[in-house]
């Protein structure tokens, strides 16, 4: 909460006098449905649709009490349900938010199912009974309710309250949903005192938008303070005047989001707004920069306990830390050497964060933390190895992607460290996963860009420094029975070796080994090994002797050998035709396969598949596929090159049919004749 | 197989011996060295991911009402897949006090790290996915270490005051985790002698009996449990491993007592707990005469008040202390529109009233997981209520919390096993419809056309009965168009297709529910093509895959759970010119397990046309047939992926 400041006569001196100010007529109004609302056909993108919001008219202003400020937001929603897979529109959670003992409440909960029946509207209440609390763990509750007597063709209406005194976070507030939306609106009112960032996400434009001036009048309690500075047991009411910002969004006929494969999140593409504190100003002099400069918000990040604080303490792992410094002279290696001291006392949690929660101290005594945790324990143990680290915030895949010229925390939920191994060449990295090599991110970090925290804070690429690579390279021998055998080694290098490592790691080489015989039924592993599982800077090597029985042999019949079908492990992940976002991989692809097969004395060969070259324009990815015979030895080689990390929708139909070819090219047999 | 919604409203034994997060306890370690990891016999590291070194299990019972539960355990994680074990939970609810979690975590040599902190230890909700409110909490403590192998040691007690279930004791009951030794002690008082079951204990586990003062009490221990895999097609590891399972003759909850030591006295208990609560108003009793106004049938007349239930209510779970057994009234219900499954099913035997219907509420083990019921223990064995309507000629069984169900159909998710219907006189358990091979079934015909270049474009039909449309309808009610669409791309696992038209319709009309699917599609490349050959799989959308190969002898039965008749004929008009050059053999198999044919001709017209046939006829099978019923799957897969080869030629 922000407690109300000795400033609070000097604002009231600011503000002038108000506008005249014409209040927008409220898109609906509570309580009132009429029979014509019923009618699914006056609504749009209703097509397959469970549901529709019919209007979703959130306001949320800045209202005085007695401890101070509050952000009051008040919603009205009314949904039309069209078929029973809607019914779940009915069942409404509210999250909540406390901490430090405040707590957002939720207020004024009404609610109303509305049926036609007859051609006459029936109205039945939201019961108390219906409304019900959940306590979620310590920061959170859900406020949950349910409406009555849902039906096919229900009008749905609720109305709630949400008041909080956590005024640095107003209400965001999302337009567009997973069933069609007919008119989204959100209105604030926020007096002259306070600034908020407005961070907008989404591709929809608005039906509208617009500010005004308006008079704003609010009363608030204050605890009366002797000359000496102390409480006096009394309050004041302070009635406060001045100008308020009203703002006001719309957006209309807003179509259902639909989730794609290769997605960073539904936050990146989902049309909402967000808003975060900026400053607080009571009068012309004291003006509380909240959120201002990226080298404040270092600054600030430096000096938090659960920050900076957390670098300033001598750890457990100090001394052999500090003992790298000679043990280990190249600096690359000596990163790395740090990054396994932190693993090899501290493991991973699961819980992804930007600050630390938990005294250093004990973290080292649980032997377990959060990604914060564990990553700020590498930077300061880098720094006692004498390497030049700082903490650099990200925001995951997961989170969404950041705007560098909006400084709000807000944007990250993660911490890498970064070392600089030369000027302009950073070393990122991070001990959350004991699988990847150090300077290779996890996944979950290929985002952009992060901010570097420290006296000189920058940005930071976090482009991916590995690709995905999986090389096949098989030698078969033919015999007259048309059964192949022979040695097949596989490569995960880069980020599949993370992945498969991370899949070894998860169940075992035995089961490992064991997914890949079910997802191969023709093999018959003779012997299988998996290689390098801790060597992590090279790819992971799956080392194979396998036998394949061959069809039953026909007499005079020419011999079919699918032989690339036998490694087509890519399934086409496109099968949709269209595309309406990016398709982001995350990291540039390559799959390789190389296939020597030797034929018995006699054989011949009566057709290869043809030799095919696909490209994507500018080179952006490229399928290439050959068979050659050499004396009685038979290559075949494909290889599929996805270039970039990020294609745009206009290059799917592109990108898909890449895909397609090359899977279609993998099922082709060679025909052989015996002598 | 079942999709459906886990509906379970009537709550089962909470405290259960299979906490999801596993439970536990132990005595203040002290400096000296504990539980090293060397002392573990060879035999039980074998295939292990943890090795439950010490378990026991202490239930007192202290009245007919309250009953105090401590475990202590202490199981040593080798290797990451066994981190689980390094966490405890305890669940608890309005009837559970929880009374302490501690516990301490050792290294490998059994020195300790650290003891389990209070603050160590969270709080969370534990509400089910399905409800939108129960009570259940659950506490959790966290010892996992980043280096392996390592010992966690927890001991945790609470009371509960509901006394309708005792915990089941199985201490072993998860793959690759073997136990050194344990124990359980359960202590009554003599007016509520034990009743107990005793499944797959070694010899000479059995109970053993002592009297501590006047109190009876009954221990059992078990020890050197080897470590165990699941193997495919295998009975549930519940139904595999050592367990004793212990259930009051006396019990009570909130203030309702019971007996418990025969299914008609558990009957009795809850019948009269719902006793009062299906009067209806008068409003409700009109509505209901006009419903059935000129029907006499009472199966019309169940029909018509069952889809005037599924047209106005919805299924809404609200969970707490006795709210687990006893229904919301009916009038409730009536003014909602909603309730669980308690609630529903009791409005649904208060509308069929009405219409001078009788029927009962009935509880039920809902879910694939529940089918096997232990008959001969009575015991609160149930999660789920459901309707029983006795007519003359049979018996409709309603399924009240879903509003697409077809009427008297109950699915996988309540078919084919037993049931306790609730009477006046009392529990009486009957079994409830089982759908055999016949009437699940799956038809589909296909007619394809390729080009020269191999691409493909299909019309199908495929029409689905009984338990093989149990997903498909749940998919067709609850997803939308597009989201039903990303979920036939995955089914069709196909390389290249794009589904051009689509359309799923359920049909209720028959005696059993069928749902209809059509499609059109675009199959680029679906002929392989290689010179003037074009290679075509005849089996469009229905190959099987063998089950994956088997490591050793098999140990335990096979169990099929669905059975089932497939049956598809696709037709391809090939290009002209194209003549066949390879053609796959007709395949006949008859096993015990089911029969399979497929076969490939060539009409006089050109045209391909391939069925295919697949029986199976589910079931329990003996270990020693496992190797035949491999190599049936494998026969099938093989012939599945059979290719016909077209030649076009030389020009």
């Amino acid at each position: 909460m922000q407690s109300v400041v000795g400033g609070l006569l000097g604002a009231l001196l600011a503000c002038s006098v108000a506008g005249a100010a014409i209040a927008q007529d409220a898109p609906i109004k509570f309580g009132k449905v009429e029979a014509k609302d019923f009618d699914p056909a006056t609504y749009h993108n209703t097509a397959d649709a469970p549901a529709v919001v019919l209007c979703d008219f959130g306001q949320s202003r800045i209202a005085g009490g007695d401890e101070g400020f509050y952000v009051v937001f008040e919603r009205v929603t009314r949904v039309l349900v069209l078929n029973k897979a809607g019914y779940e529109q009915a069942t409404v959670r509210v999250p909540l938010y406390r901490r430090d003992g405040q707590e957002e409440k939720l207020l004024n909960v009404k609610g109303f199912t509305y049926n036609l029946v007859g051609g006459k509207v029936e109205k039945q209440k939201l019961d108390e009974s219906g409304i019900f609390r959940e306590q979620v763990d310590n920061n959170r509750t859900v406020g949950k309710f349910t409406l009555p007597s849902v039906r096919e063709g229900s009008i749905l209406e609720y109305t709630y309250t949400v008041k909080s005194g956590f005024v640095f976070n107003l209400q965001d507030w999302q337009f567009q949903r997973d069933i069609p939306v007919e008119w989204s609106e959100y209105r604030t009112l926020i007096p002259g005192f306070y600034t908020y960032k407005e961070i907008p996400h989404g591709y929809l434009p608005y039906k509208w938008q617009e500010r005004k001036v308006v008079s704003y009048s609010t009363s608030v309690r204050q605890t009366v303070h002797d000359s000496y500075g102390s409480s006096t047991g009394n309050t004041n009411m302070l009635t406060l005047t001045c100008n308020a910002l009203n703002s006001r969004w719309v957006m209309e006929q807003v179509p259902a989001f639909r989730e794609e494969a290769y997605m960073t999140t539904p936050r990146d593409y989902l049309a909402a707004l967000d808003f975060e504190l900026d400053k607080i100003q009571w009068d012309e002099k004291h003006v509380q920069q909240v959120t201002s400069t990226w080298e404040k918000i270092s600054e600030e990040m430096l000096k938090d306990d659960d920050f900076g604080g957390y670098l300033k303490e001598r750890s457990s792992l100090t001394p052999a830390a500090q003992a790298l410094a000679t043990q280990v002279p190249d600096p690359a290696a000596r990163a790395a050497a740090a990054v396994a001291l932190v693993q090899q006392a501290v493991r991973y949690n699961g819980e992804t964060r930007m600050y630390a929660h938990t005294p250093l101290k004990r973290v080292l005594e649980q032997k377990q933390g959060t990604s914060a945790e564990l990553n700020l324990l590498l930077i300061r143990t880098l720094r006692d190895a004498g390497l030049q680290a700082n903490p650099v915030l990200v925001s995951t895949r997961s989170h969404g992607r950041i705007q560098t010229e909006v400084p709000l925390l807000s944007q990250f939920n993660y911490t890498l460290a970064q070392v600089s191994l030369a000027p302009g060449q950073d070393l990122l990295l991070d001990a959350t996963n004991p699988l990847l090599e150090p300077g290779t991110l996890p996944e979950q970090c290929l985002n952009g860009q992060g901010r570097l925290i420290g006296p000189q804070g920058r940005w930071v690429s976090l482009l991916p420094t590995q690709r995905f690579l999986h090389f096949t390279n098989a030698r078969l021998v033919l015999d007259e029975q048309g059964n192949l055998s022979g040695n097949v080694k596989v490569e995960y290098g880069g980020y599949a070796g993370v992945d498969e490592r991370g899949a070894v790691a998860e169940h075992g080489e035995k089961d490992y080994v064991g997914s890949w015989q079910r997802r191969h039924p023709d093999w018959k592993l003779t012997r299988s090994a998996v290689q390098r599982l801790e060597e992590r800077a090279k790819p992971l090597l799956l080392d194979l002797d396998v036998h394949v029985p061959g069809p039953a042999a026909t007499t005079g019949q020419p011999l079919y050998l699918p032989v690339m079908q036998l490694f087509a492990d890519v399934s086409n992940p496109f099968p949709q035709e269209q595309r309406r976002y990016p398709v982001d991989f995350g990291m540039a692809h390559e799959y390789t396969t190389t296939v020597l097969v030797t034929l018995p004395a006699g054989y011949t060969v009566e057709e290869l598949p043809a030799k095919t070259l696909l490209e994507l324009p500018n080179g952006d990815g490229r399928f290439v596929y050959e068979a050659t015979l050499q004396g009685q030895t038979l290559q075949l080689t494909s290889r599929l090159l996805l270039r970039k990390a990020e294609y745009q929708p206009r290059e799917y139909a592109a990108l898909r049919e890449l895909f397609t070819r090359s899977l279609a090219k993998h099922r082709e047999p060679l025909v052989l004749r015996r002598p | 197989m079942s999709m459906l919604p886990a509906f379970f409203s009537y709550r089962r034994a909470l405290l259960g011996g299979s906490l999801l997060l596993s439970s536990l306890l132990a005595r203040a370690g002290g400096g000296d060295t504990r539980w090293p990891v060397d002392a573990i016999p060879a035999a039980l590291r074998e295939n292990a991911h943890a090795v439950i070194r010490q378990q026991d299990d202490i239930l007192t019972v202290k009245s007919a009402g309250r009953m105090v539960y401590t475990v202590h355990r202490v199981v040593t994680v080798l290797d990451e897949q066994g981190e689980q074990w390094g966490v405890a939970g305890v669940m608890y609810d309005k009837l559970i006090q929880f009374s302490y979690l501690r516990g301490a975590v050792y290294d490998e040599s059994g020195k300790q790290i650290r003891p389990l902190r209070s603050s160590d230890i969270k709080d969370y909700s534990a509400i089910s996915g399905f409800s939108i409110y129960e009570d259940n909490r659950v506490r959790v403590g966290d010892l996992r270490q980043p280096r392996y192998p390592y010992t966690a040691e927890f001991e945790y007690e609470f009371t509960s005051e509901n006394t309708l279930s005792y915990p089941d004791w199985q201490p072993q009951d998860h793959e690759h985790v073997s136990l050194e030794h344990a124990t359980l002690r359960v202590i009554t008082p003599p007016e509520l002698p034990l009743r107990y079951l005793e499944a797959r204990l070694p010899a000479g586990n059995t109970v053993s009996k002592s009297q501590q003062g006047t109190q009876q009490v009954h221990s059992w221990q078990l020890t050197n449990l080897p470590a165990v895999e699941r193997e495919p097609y295998s009975p549930p590891l519940d139904e595999q491993l050592p367990a004793v399972y212990v259930a009051p003759t006396a019990f009570e909850v909130q203030g309702y007592r019971g007996t418990l030591s025969s299914w008609k006295e558990f009957g009795k208990w809850d019948y009269d707990l719902n006793q009062g609560r299906s009067e209806l108003t008068p409003e409700t009793t009109a509505k209901v005469a006009e419903l059935v106004k000129g029907l006499s049938d009472p199966r019309q007349k169940a029909q018509k008040i069952y889809e005037h239930l599924q047209n106005s209510t919805r299924y809404v779970s609200i969970q707490l202390g006795i709210g687990g057994y006893q229904t919301f009234p009916a009038t409730t219900v009536a003014t909602n529109g909603y309730g669980d499954c308690k609630a529903l099913s009791n409005y649904c035997m208060a509308l069929l009233r009405s219409a001078g219907v009788p029927s009962y509420c009935a509880l039920v083990g809902a879910g694939e997981q529940n089918v096997g019921m232990r008959t001969d223990f009575p015991s609160n064995q149930f999660n789920h209520m459901i309707l029983c309507v006795p007519l003359p000629k049979d018996t409709v069984w309603l399924e009240c919390t879903s509003q697409q169900q077809a009427f008297g159909y109950m699915g996988s998710f309540t078919g084919g096993r037993h049931a306790l219907l609730l009477t006046p006189e009392g529990g009486k358990l009957v079994r409830t419809p089982r759908y055999g091979a016949t009437l699940n079934r799956q038809l589909r015909r296909a007619d394809v056309q390729i080009d020269e270049q191999g691409h493909g474009r299909a019309t199908v039909r495929t029409t689905s009965t009984g338990l093989q449309q149990d997903d498909l309808a749940q998919r067709l009610h609850s997803l939308t168009a597009d989201e039903q669409r990303q979920y036939a791309y995955k089914q069709l696992a196909l390389p290249a297709v794009t589904i051009e038209q689509s359309n799923w319709q359920a049909d209720h009309r028959g005696a059993i529910p069928a749902v209809t699917e059509r499609l059109t599609l675009a199959l680029p490349s679906y002929a392989a093509r290689t010179g003037r050959r074009l290679f075509l799989t005849p089996n469009l959308l229905n190959r099987s895959s063998a089950p994956a190969p088997r490591v050793g002898a098999r140990q335990t039965p096979l169990q099929l759970l669905m059975p089932f008749t497939d049956a598809d004929t696709i037709r391809y008009q090939v290009p002209v010119g194209y003549k066949p050059e390879s053609v796959p053999a007709p395949v006949k198999l008859s096993t015990a397990f089911g029969s399979y044919e497929a076969q490939v001709q060539v009409l006089p017209d050109g045209t391909v046309q391939y069925i295919r046939r697949l029986q199976m006829n589910g079931g329990r099978y003996e270990a020693a047939q496992y190797e035949a019923y491999e190599d049936f799957r494998q026969r099938i897969s093989k012939a599945d992926r059979a290719q016909l080869v077209l030649v076009r030629p030389e020009s």
